[in-house]
Parts: structure tokens; sequence; C-alpha cells
């Protein structure tokens, strides 16, 4: 039976080539993510090791708060902790560290990374050479004001030498300093794509801290002969209260598990992609099991007939899902290995750079490959299978069997209760208090396709009779074929449509969700924004405007008011929120966040405006007292002065300038909002606005429109992003139509021959089974867009609260989609056109 | 009423000069088709007989443009087929032949009337309403217009095969053993109504079998034998049929 099997694979090469390639591309892709996140994941730990080599013991806050992603900000601490930490015995040298914002701006005045590229670090030169990972590729340590070490990375792609004169951007706003040396990060010219400025250590306190007395931690190097642990005990006897000494493996430790902390989120958001690509592989595989199992029915009748026992018949069946799964799995990993290249370059054209060195390839990438390639393919494989296994011997007396069922009550029902199924977990993912929103909104979605799935044959024949209803009338009898032909067999055409139907479904709904949310943040900026313009960093928590620009601007005659808006981390109640921090009694003039009660002029050093459904939920009234800790400050108890409604733009909390300046290290406006003078034109103002703000090179001056135009900018890059990842989808679900046609057109040889012998021309038949095509393709395009549109709305209703007012569905957006979606038909009509055009007409009427 | 002619000369409707057919080479070769002349005249029902292998089935292929010669013409009329395109020979067969085949003679998707009318709207033209109830009404269809192949017996198949094969008014029509997957009664039924096209209708038919009794309902008899012919009878009766196989039979051993 073994050989059976392993024959009539053989003799299906193309077959099993296109089928295998259906869950190979989904393997790819998946083998491809971990690979590149292992890369990635290697290239960071590195990269910490080489920062914490030399290093014994590091003295530093207590205080930190996790800021999610891995990332964690923490407290500074005084520079005489330094002083202190040298007298201890065992200690050989200390370096003191001061890092923070340093932008660097190119020739152009173009600043170089942040936002949403490469970070942009600042720090000080280190002290001692044990713990300095810098290599000095040309000049000379910075040492005064007005000089700088530059990265070799930025160096070479923005052509700067040792000499020359460059503007830095931190906190204290740009300045001019003079290239003394350009360096390397021990072997790399950037670690991980970050630009670096480095500077003497009294400067990188003064222009990245903003406080000559404080430094962010401090590094020490033990004498020959003691141990970091030891060394770490004592240092930990002597440092001040708030102040804590850890080992300088604990130190790369910590490093090496942010990182993976935050790629284990990138990671897990490329695997959902692949997830979607291997579930529609699943489909596919399903699809082209069962019309395999019904076109063999009469040769495996006929095994039966003469012996085979069942279980034989469905043998060789998941022989041929196992050999299928097989090669798919070990192309699959083959080809994710080169694919984790092109992602990575995906994803530098998105503007995400991440470093890699050399591939790693982990064993447990392998043998997941393995798993879920073969997996997917004989679970997909495993219900055609036994249908096959039920066919009687009889079957082989009688001709192929069509299978025009379609619908069954217990059809209708298991797919209303999937239907059902998905429509709760979605609910309960977007307002249960589960901890698990994501994977029960993933989980719904899939129930939704799969509920839709099921009910597919039960509608595919009056959807591809509405669909197809023009062809006749403008396509002649090959029209009217196409359409009937798409009508035939209603489960092979919605199972076909059904792989579609995925990646349309979840394009239209990331569109529509885009969409929407570019529409609101237009009535958002329309609806709160008095204002004339904004100046944007581009930046959303690290670094920003300095915060002498929002003044400067504030002074011109042609300005009435200019303030800006920052960002911090705070914890309340234990989890950590982004505070926001605004001049109240100035802001109220350009935004209106919706104060219900209280005055903004009451936010003073120790209130707190708090958004209103955050107060009802912990039950504050004007008056409260809130708890927040701050990471340089501690907990403080803060008044609630303020009840506003206008979470979109203030987030859930907000702080008056004296309070946020009081309680946090950073000062840096994110944005800044300006309304011009009264009898001042926009003209004027701009005019008169425009040379300071070019000063800042990472500061963009944008009206109403260009602001709006820039958020919705925004979105788009991430969409474009995700269109692509998708389109992995599409492109599988597009070989499962050319893999459903070319395997009718095997099943409808005679038909075929009998059309061509009476006078079908070849062009006619291209036609019919391109317009076959595309009829599956549109059915799968409004399949999707049901459950696309549905997903959509019923995501924006719950983020309504949230600032998703508008639910804005893009009918130009989804028209392109219709448009492509019909072209794709067509594209996946070719070859299986070409063969049904080439048929030998004579073999086909005369074969048995 | 679209009755023959009887003052008009006899015209040839389809011919093939000394047309051969070979399968393979040296050792190992078939010729299905050796030399072959004949002649199948306007208004004439011919049925071609012979053994299997005899290339009876070759020789209609060839004639209908659904094979090649390897040696030698057939014409349709006055057209040569061998000089025409692929493109040509499928638009000569939609426009000016008809087929009645064995089986897997209708396509399922389409009703009876699609069916009938299929090389006609392949063709973009629209049916002559009045030639079409005459058809249909003749072979009886007209209650089943609405059906698919899969509601229809086996002769109500081969109904609408013929009536197809007549829609389209070709200049002949060939048929493949039409009865061969037929009982008596349904088979002398189609028998009938081909009888009645060529008849009352002027129909040239050329009909490949190997059932003496469906032969008899033929003008003409050509009898094949490895790829030549060997016999050419007017006005066949079964018994002189199968006579004549005999005959033929005994000349061969």
């Amino acid at each position: 039976m073994l050989r059976a099997a392993l024959k009539g694979i053989l003799a299906h090469k193309l077959r099993l080539l296109t089928t295998s390639l259906a869950v190979t591309l989904g393997v790819a892709f998946m083998a491809g993510t971990l690979v590149l996140t292992d890369t990635v994941g290697r290239t960071f730990d590195q990269l910490f090791a080489d920062i914490g080599e030399g290093v014994d013991a590091v003295v530093r806050s207590t205080e930190s708060i996790d800021t999610g992603f891995g990332f964690t900000q923490r407290a500074r601490i005084d520079k005489n902790v330094a002083d202190l930490v040298l007298t201890v015995d065992g200690v050989a040298a200390v370096s003191p560290e001061a890092a923070g914002f340093a932008q660097i701006v190119d020739r152009d005045g173009n600043p170089i990374g942040g936002g949403q590229g490469p970070p942009t670090l600042g720090f000080a030169w280190p002290a001692v050479d044990e713990v300095n990972p810098l290599v000095i590729v040309d000049g000379r340590p910075p040492v005064g004001p007005g000089q700088v070490a530059i990265d070799n990375g930025v160096a070479s792609s923005a052509d700067f030498v040792v000499g020359d004169t460059v503007t830095v951007l931190t906190q204290a706003g740009p300045g001019e300093f003079e290239i003394t040396s350009i360096v390397k990060f021990g072997e790399v010219d950037s670690p991980g794509g970050a630009t670096m400025a480095v500077f003497a250590l009294p400067i990188a306190q003064q222009l990245l801290l903003g406080d000559a007395q404080q430094i962010s931690e401090a590094y020490v190097v033990a004498e020959p002969g003691v141990s970091q642990e030891e060394l770490t005990d004592r240092l930990g006897e002597v440092v001040p209260p708030g102040v804590e000494a850890v080992t300088g493996a604990q130190y790369i430790q910590e490093n090496q598990d942010a990182i993976r902390q935050g790629l284990s989120f990138f990671n897990t958001f490329l695997l959902i992609f692949a997830i979607v690509a291997l579930v529609v592989g699943a489909f596919i595989i399903y699809n082209t099991f069962s019309i395999i199992v019904a076109q063999r029915s009469r040769e495996m009748a006929l095994m039966r007939a003469i012996g085979a026992s069942r279980r034989q018949v469905l043998g060789s069946v998941l022989i041929e899902a196992v050999v299928v799964g097989l090669v798919a799995a070990f192309v699959g990993l083959a080809v994710g290995i080169a694919f984790a290249i092109g992602l990575r370059e995906l994803l530098v054209v998105a503007g995400i750079d991440i470093p890699a060195t050399g591939l790693v390839v982990a064993a447990r990438t392998a043998i997941v490959s393995l798993v879920v390639g073969v997996g997917v393919t004989v679970f997909s494989a495993v219900a055609p299978a036994r249908r096959e296994k039920s066919i009687p011997p009889i079957a082989a007396l009688r001709d192929v069997a069509h299978d025009e069922s379609s619908s069954s009550a217990a059809r209708i029902v298991s797919g209303l209760v999937v239907l059902a199924l998905g429509v709760g977990l979605l609910l309960l993912g977007l307002y249960g208090e589960t901890g698990n929103d994501g994977p029960l909104v993933g989980l719904g979605i899939l129930a939704l396709f799969v509920g839709v799935f099921v009910l597919g044959p039960v509608f595919a024949r009056p959807l591809s009779a509405g669909i197809g209803w023009p062809l006749p009338r403008f396509r002649g009898m090959a029209g009217t074929l196409a359409r009937e032909n798409a009508m035939r067999n209603p489960k092979r055409t919605s199972a076909t449509a059904a792989a579609l139907m995925i990646g349309v479904g979840l394009v239209s709904f990331i569109t529509i969700f885009a969409d929407s949310t570019k529409a609101s943040i237009d009535q958002l900026v329309d609806d709160s924004f008095i204002g004339d313009f904004v100046i944007d960093s581009g930046s959303f928590g690290f670094g920003g405007l300095s915060p002498d620009l929002a003044p400067r601007l504030d002074e011109l005659p042609e300005v009435g008011v200019a303030t800006g808006l920052r960002f911090s981390v705070a914890e309340v109640d234990g989890s950590s929120t982004f505070l926001v921090g605004i001049d109240a009694a100035r802001a109220i003039e350009i935004v209106d966040i919706g104060i219900v009660e209280g005055q903004a002029t009451d936010l003073g050093a120790e209130e707190i405006a708090v958004l209103d459904r955050v107060a009802e939920d912990n039950g504050w009234t004007i008056g409260s007292t809130v708890p927040v800790r701050f990471v340089q400050t501690g907990t403080v108890d803060l008044t609630v002065a303020v009840i506003y409604e206008n979470g979109a733009l203030a987030g859930d909390y907000v702080l008056g300038i004296e309070a946020f300046e009081a309680n946090t290290a950073e000062q840096f406006d994110a944005q800044i909002y300006v309304v011009r003078a009264p009898g001042t034109t926009a003209e004027e103002a701009r005019a008169a606005i425009t040379p300071i703000v070019d000063e800042y090179a990472n500061a963009t001056l944008q009206d109403l429109t260009e602001f709006k135009e820039a958020q919705s900018a925004q979105i788009n890059q991430l969409l474009n992003l995700i269109y692509a990842l998708l389109g992995l989808a599409i492109i599988i679900a597009l070989m499962g139509i050319a893999n459903t046609l070319a395997l009718s057109i095997f099943e409808r040889t005679r038909e075929l021959g009998l059309l061509r012998a009476v006078g079908m021309t070849r062009s006619q038949m291209r036609s019919t089974v391109r317009w076959e095509s595309v009829i599956i393709a549109l059915l799968g395009t409004f399949l999707g867009f049901v459950i696309g549109v549905f997903v959509g709305w019923l995501l924006i209703q719950a983020f309504a609260d949230q600032g998703l007012s508008v639910f804005r569905v893009p009918v130009t957006q989804l028209v392109v989609i219709v448009v492509l979606s019909a072209l794709a038909g067509v594209a996946a009509a070719i070859l299986p056109a070409r063969r049904a055009a080439r048929l030998d007409v004579l073999k086909a009427i005369t074969s048995e | 009423m679209s009755v023959a002619e009887p003052t008009a000369p006899p015209t040839v409707a389809a011919r093939a000069v000394a047309a051969s057919k070979l399968y393979g080479s040296g050792a190992t070769e078939v010729r299905a088709l050796d030399a072959i002349d004949v002649e199948f005249t306007s208004g004439r029902f011919t049925a071609i007989m012979g053994p299997s292998g005899s290339g009876k089935s070759t020789l209609m292929h060839c004639i209908a443009g659904l094979d090649t010669l390897t040696s030698g013409q057939v014409f349709i009329g006055d057209v040569d087929l061998s000089g025409l395109s692929e493109r040509q020979l499928t638009t000569m067969r939609r426009d000016r032949i008809g087929f009645i085949f064995q089986a897997f003679n209708l396509v399922p998707t389409l009703t009876a009337l699609e069916n009938i009318t299929l090389p006609i709207a392949l063709a973009g033209r629209d049916p002559d309403a009045e030639w079409l109830d005459l058809v249909i009404s003749t072979v009886g269809l007209g209650d089943r217009l609405k059906h698919r192949p899969s509601e229809l017996s086996g002769g109500q198949q081969q109904r609408v095969a013929v009536s197809r094969a007549l829609a389209s008014r070709p200049e002949i029509i060939f048929a493949d053993e039409p009865t061969g997957n037929l009982d008596s009664n349904a088979g002398a039924e189609i028998l009938g109504f081909m009888r009645r096209a060529v008849d009352e209708f002027g129909q040239t038919i050329v009909m490949v079998t190997h059932d003496p009794l469906a032969a008899s309902y033929a003008d003409r008899v050509v009898y094949l034998v490895d790829g030549r012919i060997v016999h050419d009878m007017a006005a066949p009766t079964p018994e002189g049929i199968i006579d004549m196989m005999k005959s033929l039979e005994l000349g061969h051993h």
C-alpha cells in the first residue's frame, strides 16, 4: 500500500508541488520569523555582552518603572555616589554614566534616526578604559564643551570627518559641536543601527540630564582577586538609601532579557502573519485533498473491491499528506532562511532598522517547521481522507462522483454555532477583562472565518450566480459556462474562495480600522484644536523637542500662545501609564480636552487631571487623592482638580507643568501647539515661526491640514507593512485558486474536449477558465469584506471611548481591492487556462 | 421548410483523397488509414463500418477536423482541411460540422436547450427560432428543454445531441456510434430521427457503427478493413450487411 501511495504521488509531481507550496510559504514565513528574531536576539546579546564587558558592578537607583516592550525607566542618582563608591575596598575604578537623548543632524539640516527609526543615543565618554566599549577610528576623545565623538555609521553615511562641525539636538536644544573623534562600538560601526553622540562627562550631564549634580548610573571595576559578588556585597553596604549595586553579570542579563522581551513582541507580531498564511494553506490542503479524493474515488473503490481494507485506503491518503507535509516543511525551512534576509530588508524599507549578523538557525526552528508543516498538512487532509474511506466499492462502477450537495441542516447549524462562538470570543476579547484580549480577538476572527467556511457551500451557489450575473451578457457562452462552472460544485468553489476570504478579510478589516482611525484623528483635530499650527517632533517618549523652543515661539509678537505637550511614564495603582504634561492655563486656549469639572488653572504642583471614565472606575471625584509613583520622585499624592472627557487627546491623566517638572527627569515637548496672535494672518505667523523652528532639526511645523496628513501618513506606513505581510496569505490563496482550477480542468477533460469538438475556440476556453477564476476570487473578496467590515465595526465600537469615534468604510480602497482581486483571479487562471486551451481534443473525447 | 431540392445535382459534402494515417514508425508502424479515397454525397446518410482497429473512427476524426492525416487530403465542401489553422479548424467544426458522440455528448452544467444551441452560442449568433422549433418538435424534446443532462435518460440525452447537431444546419453531421450506449428501442428512435433528418431536411450524415441494424438505416455502407475500403454497399439491409461481413471475414482468412 505504501508503494502504491508513493507511486501515486510521483505520478502527480506537479500536484505535489503546487499542494506543498501552499504550506511551504506559511512554514517559510514562520521559519523566517524565528530565524530573524533569533538572529537579532543574538546580535543584541552580543551587543550587551560587549557593553557590560569589564563591568564588575553597576551602581544605580532602586527606582524604576517598566514601560512595556522590555523598556525600563530608571531614576538618576547623585553624582557623589560615584565618589563614595571609589572609596570602597576592592574598587579599582568607577565610571559614571550620563545617558539621554542626543540626535545628530546631517549637513542638510535633517535629523538622523529617531522617531520610528533607530534610537538616537547620547552618553558620556567612559572614564575607565576597562569598561569602554568604544574603539577610536580617528581622532581623540571629547574633553570639553563643544566637543563630541560620533559613531562610524553616521560618520560614513552623513559624510562627517574629524574636525567637522556638527549640530546635535539634546534636551538643552540644538548645539554646535566639533567632531573630535569617530568611534566604533566594539567591532561594529554602530550598535544595532543606533546613532551615538558621546560627550565628556560634565557636558553629558548638562546636555543630556540637564543637571550637573546627577548621573544615570555608575560602572565599577573591581581590583584583581575581588569577585563580582564580593564587590557588589561591599558596595551594597555603603550606598545610600534608594541606590543599589548589582553585579556586571546581572546587568548584562537584565539588558539581554529586556531586549528579548521587546523582540518577543516583534516575534509575535510576525508570527501572527505566519499563522494566517498557514491557516490559508490549511484551507487549500483541505480543498485539494477533497478534490483528489473525489477524483480518485474510482481508483480507490477499485482497490477496495480487490481487497484493500478501509484502513489501508485511509492510510494511502495520509501517506500522501505526510509526504506533501515533509516536502513543504523542508523546502519551507530552506526558503524561510532566505526569507529572513528578505524580511529584514522589508522592515528596513518600512523604516524599522534592525541589525543582523550571521543567521541563527536554532534546532527549535527546524523542529517547529517540521512539526507545523507536517501537522497542518495531515490535519487538513484527515477529513477528506475519512470521506475516501467511506467510499463503497460499488463506486468503481459509477462515473466520478459530482458532489453537488451543499446545504444540509447539520452544516447550517454547525456553521452558525461556530459563527456565534466567533462573535462571542470577539466580544469577550473586546469588552471582557480577561487580560488575553489579543488572543481572544484573534481566535474570534479565526472562528468567524471557519464559520463562513462551513456555511460557504450554502450560499456559494447563489452568490456565484449573482457575481457572475453579467457574464453571459458580455462574454456569451464562455461567460455562461464560467458562471455555471463556478456554481456547479458549491463546496469546492466556497472552499477555494475561503482561502482568499481570509486574506481579503484581514486586509479590509485593517483598511477600515486604519481609515476610521484617520477619520477619528481628523475629527479630533477639527473639534478639539483651536490652534493654527502643530510643531511635531515625531517622537513619543524618548527625546523630543527641547523645552526652549515653545517659550521662544511664545515671545514672538505674531504668536498668541505656544505651549508644549510632554509625555512621561508613571505608575498608578501598580500599572504603568502615560502621563501628559501641559501648561494647563495656556494650553486650554489651544486644545479642548473637554473639561467636565474643575478648571485648568487649578492644576498646580500637587494637582492632577483625570479622564472621566478613569475617575469613575476608581471612584475619584474632585478633591480625591491619587497616589502616583514617579521614577524620579517616588510615590506622590496628587489631588484631583480637573475631570475631563477627551481621552483621545490627553490620555488618562494630565499634569500641570509644575507638577510634571517637579516629578519627572526628562523635559521634552513631544509636540508644541501654536495659536497666532489676533490680527496676524496665518502666513505672517508661519513666516515668523519658521526660522526659529528651523534651528531645531527634529521639529516639523505643520498647519492643521498638514498635521492631519502627517498623522495619516504615519498610519499608512504601518498599513503598508501589514499589507506586505498579508500579501503572502493572498498569494497562497491565489495558488489555491490555480490549484483548484487545474484539478477541475483535469476532472472535466471529457467535457472540455466536447466543447472544443463542437466549436469552442481556444480563446473562448481560456476565457471560460479565467472568468470562473474571477468569480471565485470575487466570491472570496465578498466574503472577506463581510467579515472585515463586521470585525472593523465591532472594533471601532469597542474603542469608541478611546477616541475612535468615527466608523468609516473607505469605499475607494475597497473598490481597489475588488479590482485587484479580479485581476488576481485572472492571474491565477493563466496556467490552468493555458492547460485547458492546449487540451488534445481527440484524446479528451476518446478517453475513457 | 428546408427540404433538399430534388432537381439539384448531387454535390459532395466531404471527401478524402489518398488519406493515410500512420502511427509509430519502422517495425512498429501501424497504418490506420491506407490511402483512402472516399466521397460523401450531400443529402445522404452513410454508415462507416469495420471491425475494431479497421480505422473507421480515425477516418471520421480526420474528415471531421478532429485529427490530422499523415498524408493525403480531406475536404469539407471545397475546403482543404490540411491548409487550415487550429482556429480555422475550430470554426469549421462549429459552423459547418455537426457531431453526435457515443457518450458524454452534453455539457452537464447547461440545460437541454442550451446544449442544443451551444455551437450557435459559441459563434455568438442567435438561433433561427423557427428551425429550432422544428428540430426540437421532430425529436420530441419540447417538455425537457429546461432540464439538465443528469435529469434526462440516455435516449433523451442522445436526442438532445441529435438536435444540437441539426440546430446549426451544418453541411455534414458525423455520428460516432450514436446508439452504442442505448437500449434497442431508444437506439431505433435516434436512428429514426437521423433518417428523417436526411429525408425531410436534406441533411448529410456520416455515421460510424459496428451494428448492422444501425447501419441499415443508412443509404450506403462503407466497409473498412485494415485502413482500406473493402466494400461499398448501396441501399443496405441488415441481412445484406451481415452477409457482406461474413463473406469479408471468410475472404479475409
